[in-house]
């Protein structure tokens, strides 16, 4: 179990019909609308350990998410510190993993490091289902599910609410987006 | 989860009360293990594992081992491509409508009637256990959820 009481970690798993490489390259998709992350565009420097991540609006205005690579084996696994702009929470660790098994492949995101009782928590079991289930749909159907398009709709309608923080000049390529406590040490 | 027998499998798995207090558990303790389920239980041991077992076939639960103990998760994602394979935007909007309604006029009822006939109903698990998940904590995660969709 986890050591710390005040953080938690939630994990979703679907398992989706298609090779694995199908599945890494819709999940690690750049420059362009993912509908399994909510319509947002994934920008980097360049895709490796360390590398920035940001999650932008396809107008690039505004940032969701921020991150940076902790590890990568593609078609396998990728995990990145995790963080909302519009929350002042604690940075978490986000991984996918990719699995072979009977009938596709086993797709598996995890979040650690959650900050208890937060939004972050909250935001993030939300987020969870709705991205697997629509990462499967996506690539197995090429369709998102209508969950998802009606959030995308929903947040392109409301963005101009977006808070000041989320800016995406808040978060230039250069910010790190370390964890708070010890960094995990894996050199 | 492709197989055509998955849905098959998961409603079957959902189909059991021990098990849907299960997963109401290992919602409330992410990482928890078999110990901390079996507490909650009179049934034996190896009961509980093989319920456990049958929700980590129909991948409702997750099991990992980290270390030395086997952990368990519990998976939201079968149960929303249940939603999303029956629910569309209008439905969504309507049944929220109703479902809300009967949360709202249920707890209100509740509230003002406090003996209702659910304990007995429900003497299975170790009666000192903490606070029952199956009732009352359901209502108020999934009308967030809803909620959000608005």
């Amino acid at each position: 179990m986890n050591s710390n009481p005040d953080t938690t970690t939630q994990v979703t798993q679907v398992v989706i019909n298609a090779p694995v490489q199908e599945v890494w390259d819709a999940l690690t998709k750049e420059g362009e609308v993912l509908p399994h992350f909510f319509g947002s565009v994934m920008h980097t420097t360049r895709f490796a350990p360390g590398a920035p991540i940001r999650m932008r609006t396809p107008n690039g205005k505004y940032t969701g998410v921020v991150g940076e690579v902790l590890e990568l084996d593609p078609p396998y696994k990728y995990s990145m510190t995790f963080k909302f702009t519009n929350y002042d929470d604690a940075v978490c660790i986000v991984t996918h993993e990719l699995k072979e098994v009977e009938g596709g492949t086993e797709y598996t995101l995890t979040s650690d490091r959650i900050p208890v009782g937060t939004k972050t928590e909250k935001d993030m079991a939300r987020g969870g289902k709705i991205i697997t289930s629509t990462l499967k749909s996506m690539v197995e159907t090429g369709k998102p599910t209508w969950m998802a398009r009606f959030i995308m709709v929903i947040g392109n309608l409301f963005a101009f609410a977006s808070p000041k923080k989320c800016l995406s000049s808040n978060w230039p390529m250069d910010k790190r987006i370390e964890l708070e406590d010890q960094q995990t040490s894996e050199t | 989860m492709n197989q055509p027998n998955h849905t098959d499998l998961v409603f079957q798995t959902l189909a059991s009360k021990p098990r849907r207090q299960i997963m109401d558990l290992v919602k409330q303790m992410p990482g928890c293990c078999v110990n901390d389920i079996c507490e909650h239980f009179s049934i034996s041991r190896i009961g509980v594992m093989k319920h456990i077992q049958l929700l980590v076939d129909a991948r409702l639960l997750i099991s990992r081992k980290p270390g030395r103990k086997r952990e368990f998760f519990f998976n939201a994602a079968p149960i929303q491509m249940i939603y999303d394979r029956w629910t569309d935007e209008y439905s969504a909007f309507w049944t929220t409508q109703a479902v809300d309604l009967k949360y709202k006029v249920e707890s209100n009822t509740k509230a003002s009637q406090p003996q209702s006939k659910k304990p007995a109903a429900k003497a299975k698990p170790s009666a000192e256990s903490k606070p029952k998940p199956a009732t009352a904590k359901k209502p108020s995660p999934r009308k967030r959820q809803r909620k959000t969709v608005q």
